[in-house]
């Protein structure tokens, strides 16, 4: 789908973070527009995961704003005045917004289905029947429905994968963030990973941002690829335009390495 | 030998006063265990305040002093307790306070991943610790549940010093009125072992329900 002239999704203005006396963000800037399927790409430490875990408010920002479906994510609005936001503003704000991890940090003591049904039922009050029947749906859709009553400790880790992304859309989040999803798995067990996120992203309108190191699933999936490198964006555009003409000196070595490491693009 | 049965019949009374004392003590450990070792972790400055106070005060003391202090002293201030309430206040108290480092130690064990999927599925702080964390962590905290639970059994001969005819009271009973110490003792000797490897038991029969499918057993 491509990115419309609709308000963007996500506004990220200005945002700085440092970890001690490391700036992993600089003053960084850049919109989403709502369906937009975006590829951040560029070296350990530049910063790409951070921006995904910032969005899902597992860290905070130190100076900046972030807009979120036109809502300011850390920040809101009382008697007038900007406030730092609170757990209630989060938790509405962290409606629009799943993610799914590196290591899929499922919960190991519930089965399957249980891992997807507890949050829609627990945060939405949804009913467990119906819960349970949408779970199934999902487990179906990422061919893990015969898995529904396994542990997770039963699984490889490309079903775990799998039933992680499920778990996150059984919330239906408007974003999805995928955080280096594959760079776990044994690379047999890549692509059917990557099949089902092939599929989201062509059947659904959600927006998605994928921080990975396949460059080859990066350039077909995106809609958009930023490049980042020491907190800040060095070249942002089409796919094409990134993988194959490079306008950055730093983009066009790093594409170089990754090559030279056997990647395909 | 006939006059023994009278003297063994005293000692299981005290057997039944000691298991008692056991299990409420053991209640009221949890309690506490759990009220202040999960008050140690409150972002509420206050009540992390108050949980390291009643933890360090109530290992810092001996269960001996503290037994007193709730049988002897309460009552100077209007609180009279029957030596079994005393009993197990001063033991549920003095073990509580070491379960809730045990609870805080497992609830920080369990890896941040988990506590990030939880916020990630928008779970409240109270929801992902209830239905997550603590059900990961309870069966960390078990094993050391269980020796907290057999220091009690043991600590709980201290009650004999305020005349509740526990076990090892009734034991010195015996040995006044027979000038036998060898058999009494021997008699709790070996029941004392008996009450501590049914907790042992119980705890591991406990583990190994709540751990069935985390290796993969359940299918």
């Amino acid at each position: 789908m491509p990115p419309s002239a609709a308000a963007p999704i996500i506004e990220i203005d200005g945002i700085s973070k440092s970890f001690g006396a490391f700036k992993v963000l600089n003053d960084l800037s850049f919109s989403v527009a709502p369906g937009e399927k975006l590829a951040l790409i560029g070296p350990s430490g530049s910063g790409k995961t951070t921006i995904l875990r910032i969005l899902m408010t597992l860290e905070g920002i130190d100076s900046g704003t972030i807009r979120v479906a036109g809502d300011n994510l850390y920040q809101m609005e009382r008697n007038g005045k900007l406030q730092p936001a609170d757990d209630a503003h989060l938790h509405k704000m962290r409606e629009k917004i799943g993610m799914v991890f590196q290591l899929f940090n499922l919960f190991p003591h519930k089965c399957v289905l249980d891992n997807v049904t507890l949050a829609p039922m627990l945060t939405k009050g949804v009913a467990k029947k119906d819960a349970e029947q949408h779970a199934m749906e999902l487990l179906d859709m990422v061919g893990l429905a015969d898995k529904a009553k396994s542990m997770p400790s039963q699984l490889s880790g490309g079903q775990k994968q799998r039933v992680a992304i499920a778990r996150a859309l059984a919330l239906q989040p408007k974003i999805m963030l995928f955080d280096e999803v594959t760079s776990a798995l044994d690379p047999e067990l890549v692509e059917e990973v990557l099949n089902v996120l092939w599929r989201l992203c062509r059947e659904t309108d959600m927006t998605m941002l994928l921080v990975t190191h396949e460059m080859g699933f990066a350039h077909d999936f995106a809609d958009r690829v930023l490049f980042f490198d020491r907190g800040r964006i060095v070249e942002d555009g089409k796919p094409d335009e990134i993988f194959r003409h490079p306008k950055q000196e730093r983009t066009q070595a790093f594409l170089k390495k990754i090559i030279a490491a056997g990647h395909r693009i | 030998m006939g006059q023994w049965a009278g003297y063994l019949q005293l000692i299981l009374d005290g057997a039944i006063v000691t298991i008692q004392l056991t299990l409420m003590g053991s209640v009221l450990a949890l309690v506490m265990a759990f009220l202040a070792g999960l008050g140690r972790l409150s972002r509420i400055a206050p009540v992390r305040w108050l949980a390291t106070a009643y933890i360090e005060f109530f290992r810092g003391t001996s269960i001996f002093v503290q037994l007193f202090w709730a049988y002897f002293v309460l009552p100077l201030f209007g609180f009279s307790l029957t030596p079994l309430q005393a009993g197990v206040l001063a033991l549920g108290l003095n073990v509580g306070a070491y379960g809730a480092e045990v609870v805080r130690g497992a609830v920080k064990s369990i890896g941040k991943e988990q506590y990030e999927a939880c916020i990630a599925l928008n779970l409240t702080r109270w929801q992902g610790l209830r239905k997550i964390i603590l059900p990961q962590a309870f069966v960390l905290m078990l094993p050391t549940f269980g020796n907290n639970a057999i220091e009690l059994l043991k600590a709980s001969a201290v009650v004999s010093l305020i005349s509740l005819s526990d076990m090892t009271f009734q034991a010195q009973v015996v040995r006044a009125q027979t000038g036998n110490t060898l058999v009494p003792f021997l008699t709790i000797l070996v029941l004392y072992f008996l009450i501590a490897s049914i907790i042992s038991l119980a705890i591991r029969g406990l583990e190994r329900y709540l751990t069935r499918g985390l290796d993969g057993i359940r299918s």
